[in-house]
């Protein structure tokens, strides 16, 4: 599959890659993370994204050395870093706390890496000021952690990670304590330095729009597995599950079973009545006849028509009543029913579009081409979204 | 509408307990002081000039400095270990930390008679070190500033133990972590992470327990036998023995003096040994 927004030619053992086979790993009974494989090419973006007890955390900290796998190799730069102490590997490390040495001021912070590698005072002195200034913080070099506030800790602690330029930063949940505007400003700002550097960066992270946002590749995780790893984009318009699909973006998921299954075609019943899609709507299963399943249709790829409209060659039509209309930036978003289900639209404001009231009956179109089907959730998943299977 | 701001009975009975202990401690203090300096119905600083000039009242005043100093250095150094293993024991914390402090539910002077009964001339250890063939006459263990020394560290070292242990456990848990791969080994994660971060409380412990052996009494009677007075255990004899409260007094004023200047010390040592530091 092609994934990785990624020049072509770098192979594994460039200075920045990571290849993990088949890691495993347990905690007593619990199976946190199996069999697990994953490349990541130098110089790239990666996230790990998913609920709180995917094993992303534990991934991480397999890679950076705080913890040995169960079985499987991690390779870095090449080398098997089997049995290797964290400080023998050539990786830096962001905290979800920062932890920052509360008895060092911000220049003694930076500087701590740089003075165990017995570099020469005024060298460690130039580097500290360079780091500072990279990350925004020159000339407060003399303050002590606790007069920072939040967004400036941040910094102090990933100035102290790059100053050593390690050839890989791994970052765990770094920007989970900030409040949305301070955050969004470091994603552009984490960013920029990581294309700056070209440093490998593997970030952890619950949310999808950070992940989104930041990344050249999204590993997508889940009960101890990857779901899904490529590129942001490719993940949203062709998931792999209905794991990838709901955690990803927005969605409409509507319980359907197969009706009929002939060559190249699949017929499905549902609240939406009976519907004909290509046999390829079936993402990661064989469609066979009776079996229930979940159709899924991204909100933009909804249209909310007048219930006059006549229905647009090879488009599926079908009743619905409009429940409730939000305008949020430059976009309408209209929450509808078709009987018991509910539906969501979004769609661009502009001058003609369509905007029924709520209460309005109207008609939804779609075309059957972008209906994706997926198998149920299992228990183990289904728990990321409150669910029960 | 009800007011709460108006003084209700309530809140004068509230006042009551502050006004009794003020009442009590500046009575107390004052007393000491009249007490301290009349004697026989007048003004007097007879007993003043009487521990400015007697060279045997100058060793008392030393040898409870110099060996509240060395019990307060002793209990943070044998405390600081066991403060480390209590604060890597993360499962087993809660049980060790019972097994350090257990003594203290046995009262001061039976665990101080304990030491009699190992220290002495026919005690525990000189019968088996005399059994051993390596001495040939006992020991002396005690009735000297080494028995008064042992008996107080034995006493202290929990309140070292217990401070140095809140300060490790208020290092946040992943700055080792955090050291270690930024380079640094073990060791010298503990030299410039983990020890500097508990220096303040083994500077704590060691401000307490300096303090309360300077105002010792009973371990020095003790195990100090007559001969080796503290402050405490001669104040202990003036109003016990020789019912010469004037005395007493005189001596008491000077104990709670040299505490006072004692505590500004060592508060000024511990904002220099603490500089920059929030």
């Amino acid at each position: 599959m092609p994934v990785s927004a990624q020049p072509p030619g770098q192979d594994a053992s460039a200075p920045g890659s990571i290849e993990i086979a088949g890691v495993s790993k347990r905690y007593g009974n619990a199976e946190v993370l199996s069999n697990v494989s994953l490349g990541i090419d130098p110089g790239s973006f990666v996230t790990l994204l998913g609920p709180s007890g995917c094993g992303k955390t534990t991934l991480l900290r397999l890679i950076a050395g705080f913890i040995e796998s169960d079985g499987g190799r991690i390779r870095i730069d090449g080398r098997d870093m089997t049995g290797l102490a964290p400080q023998q590997r050539p990786i830096g490390m962001v905290f979800q706390n920062l932890a920052l040495f509360p008895h060092f001021s911000v220049a003694e912070n930076v500087a701590y890496g740089l003075k165990l590698r017995r570099l020469e005072a005024r060298e460690i002195a130039s580097k500290v000021e360079r780091f500072l200034d990279l990350v925004d913080l020159a000339g407060l070099g003399d303050r002590r952690i606790s007069q920072l506030s939040g967004g400036q800790k941040q910094r102090v602690a990933l100035a102290r990670s790059l100053v050593l330029e390690p050839s890989i930063l791994l970052l765990d949940e770094p920007l989970s304590a900030l409040d949305l505007q301070l955050r969004k400003q470091l994603q552009v700002g984490l960013k920029d330095i990581q294309k700056a550097l070209r440093t490998t960066f593997v970030f952890v992270t619950h949310d999808q729009e950070e992940a989104t946002l930041m990344s050249d590749k999204v590993v997508v995780m889940s009960a101890g597995r990857i779901q899904q790893a490529g590129a942001p984009h490719d993940i949203y318009v062709s998931p792999e599950n209905l794991f990838v699909a709901k955690f990803i973006g927005d969605l409409n998921e509507i319980p359907a079973r197969i009706a009929a299954v002939s060559d190249g075609r699949m017929a499905l019943e549902s609240a939406l009545g009976h519907i004909e899609v290509p046999r390829a709507a079936a993402r990661g299963f064989e469609p066979v006849q009776g079996k229930a399943c979940s159709l899924c249709l991204r909100p933009e790829m909804l249209e909310a028509k007048p219930a006059s409209a006549l229905p647009a060659g090879g488009a599926v039509q079908v009743k619905a009543q409009v429940v409730d209309r939000f305008a949020v930036a430059g976009a309408t978003r209209l929450l509808l029913t078709c009987g018991e289900q509910r539906l969501s639209t979004v769609a661009m404001t502009h001058a003609a579009a369509y905007l029924p009231a709520p209460g309005e009956i109207c008609q939804v179109s779609f075309d059957p081409g972008h209906v994706q089907v997926f198998e149920p959730l299992g228990a183990d998943m289904a728990k990321a979204f409150g669910e029960r299977a | 509408m009800i007011t709460q701001e108006k003084s209700s009975p309530g809140t004068v009975l509230l006042i009551l307990p502050v006004l009794v202990l003020l009442v009590l401690f500046f009575g107390s203090v004052i007393h000491l002081f009249s007490n301290g300096f009349y004697d026989d119905g007048e003004f007097s600083t007879r007993y003043f000039r009487q521990i400015v000039n007697r060279s045997d009242y100058h060793m008392v005043f030393l040898r409870t400095v110099v060996s509240s100093l060395v019990v307060a250095v002793l209990s943070v150094v044998l405390a600081y270990p066991i403060a480390l293993l209590l604060w890597r024991a993360d499962r087993w914390r809660n049980t060790l930390l019972i097994v350090v402090l257990v003594p203290w539910l046995v009262s001061l002077v039976v665990r101080t008679y304990g030491w009699i009964v190992l220290l002495g001339p026919r005690g525990v250890i000189n019968e088996f070190l005399a059994w051993l063939g390596i001495i040939e006459s006992p020991v002396k263990l005690m009735f000297n500033d080494l028995g008064i020394i042992i008996g107080l560290t034995h006493v202290l070292v929990p309140f070292a133990v217990i401070s140095i242990l809140a300060s490790l456990l208020e290092i946040e848990s992943n700055l080792e972590e955090a050291s270690g791969i930024l380079g640094a080994s073990a060791f010298q994660t503990f030299r410039h992470i983990v020890w500097p971060l508990s220096l303040p409380g083994a500077f704590t412990a060691l401000m307490v327990i300096y303090l309360a052996c300077i105002g010792a009494i009973v371990t020095p009677i003790l195990l100090g036998g007559m001969t080796h007075n503290f402050v405490g255990s001669q104040i202990y004899q003036e109003v016990m023995y020789t019912f010469n409260m004037s005395k007493a007094a005189a001596w008491s004023i000077c104990l709670l003096g040299l505490s006072f200047v004692s505590l500004l010390l060592l508060k000024s040592i511990e904002r220099r040994l603490l500089k920059g530091r929030n």
